[in-house]
């Protein structure tokens, strides 16, 4: 049932407060020339290195529509021609993940068993290396705090981009759970668990970022409306 | 035929301009080499050569620096809160950057922006200049093409330039601030104060150190390795040490006169001045006449999707007047270019930044076919202006221009030519890459962004010092 057909909103309990994250890329030691290095690479490098080419880079082109993924995928077609792994790689949706191990893993299993299946690839140069970074973090509050469905939206549609990202993307890895701040206060706090549901089945790889605000938005809209 | 009976092919220059100005290097032996430099070719007379309009033949006074609050309207004030909410807990330290030039160059271009707004954050910011004879400078000018991977003799005598010079500054300076940012490898002694500092000390290395000859870099790495952080202008420049490095990429300011959007008047009359036809399509390369920007490439690659599409090429840089070798590559350009009225040469001097602006703003495609790149800026200034842009995938070109994304990578000039032909013809295309790469410098490469990461690294060290009293 949609949550615009229940009765009058309940108050929050808690409000949300709209924080969000900030970044600096640290180069790491490690670097990959063919795929084989890339594949040994991914299985030793630090978690921090798998959030960075993942989740933080999906923030870093946020304004892209189609056609980047990750940093992996993106140079195995760009660095080593081979658009069979990149499809494979592009495919993984960091939204499936709650801890990095499992998205370490997934991405080490695609290019594992494409070496396995091509092993011709593995020794191939890439025109340039892969170069592992990591990044350092600092979360840092906003002026925005909603203690009600129509301050949420106001603060949805005034935050940056990265505090979409922090609350929309990232936060599964705080909560570990297959979920996002908005719909977790949402559904917790006003129980719109339609609205909350709808909230995490957006597609964040054929949308910008700001198309994320604007869906998310619109679904708090209706309830309100 | 000598290159001088082609009349056709428009050339503007600053021939006749007698004002000296900063070069565009890095450094103050970059300043004074290049002025003794300065070729006899400016006295020559240059019949096919138009001159600058009078207005351009000295360089206006510099603006003043914008206020925090003036990017509010291209970044967001969301993104100018973040900066507020990050410089809060740094208020009251402070922080001293030193390099090697006041005037000229892009680090001190970038620190004439950086330094108020870090100020203005209530992040008190001292910029200090070391000093140097001639000889200093030109040790440090051949450290710095050594660096990018010249080979180089170093001598003991050298050295011993290299390390008096900087001890004189190193007496002469304190260091009482939070942070001590030292700007590539001239003032790098000066971090034998560190013991007696209570700040943090990073080395911002604006120089690409993939391939740097080895004894200048074992010369100078000891220094390094005593910092507790280095800062690389990208990933591929930096080195294997036991200090972590973070990368930084270079800017670009959108208030510059290079940047600031421009009313469509100013942009016709400059198009007008220079004989560029606003009706037709104009490509633009705008670069120093310097081989490892490929000039006569462009030309080739115009020319060979010329066949197909029409269009003006613009070639617009600097180098020519100031620059022995530049004066040969402009001669070689003329050549290429052949008598083709459609190719427009403009020789500029180094302070005609809105001009470039407006031809930049002006131009349907932007191309940077550099053969071997540094950062790139210009291609970053391309992006910024929303054009679709062709780039050689050298340097740090590729960390702007994700190929078919935000722009488009080349290797050779029928690449080159192609993708002018695809650009001009599929115009909703050329528009979204230009689009997306607008967001993307939007994102990555203003000026507001390098404050960000100033702070943030300034936030992560001192968290990481309290640890360790911890």
């Amino acid at each position: 049932m949609a949550d615009g057909n229940q009765m009058t909103l309940r108050k929050p309990q808690k409000p949300f407060y709209f924080n969000t994250s900030e970044n600096l890329l640290r180069i790491g030691r490690q670097r990959a020339a063919t795929l084989a290095e890339l594949l040994e690479a991914l299985r030793s490098c630090p978690e921090d290195s798998i959030f960075q080419h993942t989740f933080r880079t999906l923030q870093e082109h946020h304004f892209i529509r189609q056609g980047f993924s990750n940093d992996f995928a993106h140079w195995s077609v760009s660095a080593c021609n081979e658009p069979v792994l990149a499809e494979q790689l592009a495919s993984v949706d960091v939204r499936e993940f709650t801890a990095i191990e499992g998205l370490r893993n997934r991405m080490v299993q695609i290019v594992d068993q494409f070496l396995k299946e091509n092993p011709r690839a593995a020794s191939h140069s890439g025109h340039e290396p892969f170069y592992f970074c990591a990044s350092d973090i600092v979360v840092l509050p906003t002026s925005f705090v909603a203690d009600s469905l129509p301050a949420f939206l106001d603060g949805l549609k005034k935050v940056s981009i990265h505090s979409i990202h922090h609350h929309f993307i990232e936060a599964r890895l705080r909560l570990h759970l297959m979920s996002n701040d908005f719909s977790q206060w949402l559904e917790e706090e006003l129980g719109l668990t339609h609205t909350a549901d709808l909230i995490e089945r957006i597609d964040i790889y054929t949308n910008t970022m700001e198309g994320v605000r604007q869906q998310i938005a619109r679904s708090v809209e209706q309830v309100l409306n | 035929m000598s290159s001088n009976d082609h009349r056709d092919s428009t050339t503007v220059t600053a021939a006749d301009s007698t004002a000296t100005s900063p070069s565009r290097s890095g450094n103050q032996a970059e300043r004074s080499s290049s002025v003794d430099a300065r070729p006899e070719r400016r006295n020559s007379p240059r019949t096919n050569e138009r001159q600058l309009p009078s207005s351009l033949l000295t360089p206006p006074a510099p603006a003043p620096p914008p206020h925090l609050d003036d990017y509010r309207a291209i970044i967001g004030q969301a993104d100018v809160d973040a900066l507020r909410f990050l410089a809060r807990d740094l208020k009251g330290k402070t922080i001293k950057m030193v390099n090697s030039t006041a005037v000229g160059g892009g680090v001190a271009e970038m620190l004439n922006r950086i330094v108020p707004l870090l100020s203005e954050l209530e992040v008190p910011t001292q910029w200090d200049v070391i000093t140097g004879g001639n000889d200093f400078f030109e040790i440090t000018k051949a450290f710095h093409n050594a660096l990018h991977g010249t080979k180089y003799d170093l001598t003991k005598a050298a050295q011993q330039i290299f390390l008096s010079y900087n001890e004189q500054n190193r007496q002469r300076m304190q260091f009482e601030q939070d942070l001590v940012v030292i700007h590539d490898p001239q003032p790098l002694g000066l971090i034998r104060s560190r013991e007696k500092s209570p700040a943090n000390w990073v080395w911002r290395c604006h120089i690409d150190l993939s391939n740097p000859d080895a004894h200048v870099w074992e010369f100078l790495r000891p220094f390094v390795e005593q910092f507790d952080a280095a800062i690389f202008s990208s990933q591929s420049f930096a080195r294997q040490l036991p200090i972590p490095q973070y990368l930084f990429y270079p800017c670009i300011d959108p208030l510059s006169e290079k940047n600031k959007e421009l009313p469509d008047s100013v942009v016709q009359k400059i198009c007008d001045e220079f004989g560029i036809d606003r009706s037709r399509p104009i490509v633009t390369q705008v670069s120093r006449f310097d081989r490892l920007k490929d000039p006569v490439g462009v030309v080739h690659a115009y020319k060979l999707a010329k066949k197909y599409v029409d269009c003006q090429l613009v070639l617009a840089g600097g180098g020519a007047s100031d620059d022995p070798e530049g004066a040969v590559v402009l001669q070689e350009v003329k050549q290429a270019a052949d008598n083709d009225p459609d190719i427009i040469i403009l020789d500029l001097p180094p302070w005609c930044a809105l001009e470039i602006n407006a031809i930049q703003r002006a131009s349907t495609l932007v191309i940077q076919k550099s053969i071997k790149e540094g950062f790139g800026l210009t291609v970053t200034e391309a992006l910024w202006k929303g054009k679709p842009t062709i780039a050689g995938a050298v340097g740090g070109i590729p960390n702007q221009i994700i190929h078919k994304l935000t722009g488009v990578l080349v290797h050779s000039v029928e690449g080159c030519a192609f993708q002018i032909r695809y650009l001009l013809t599929h115009p909703e295309f050329a528009q979204r890459i230009g689009s997306s790469g607008h967001e993307h410098v939007k994102e990555n490469f203003l000026i507001t962004t390098n404050v960000k990461r100033w702070l943030l690294l300034f936030r992560i060290l001192e968290e990481a010092r309290a640890r360790k009293k911890h």
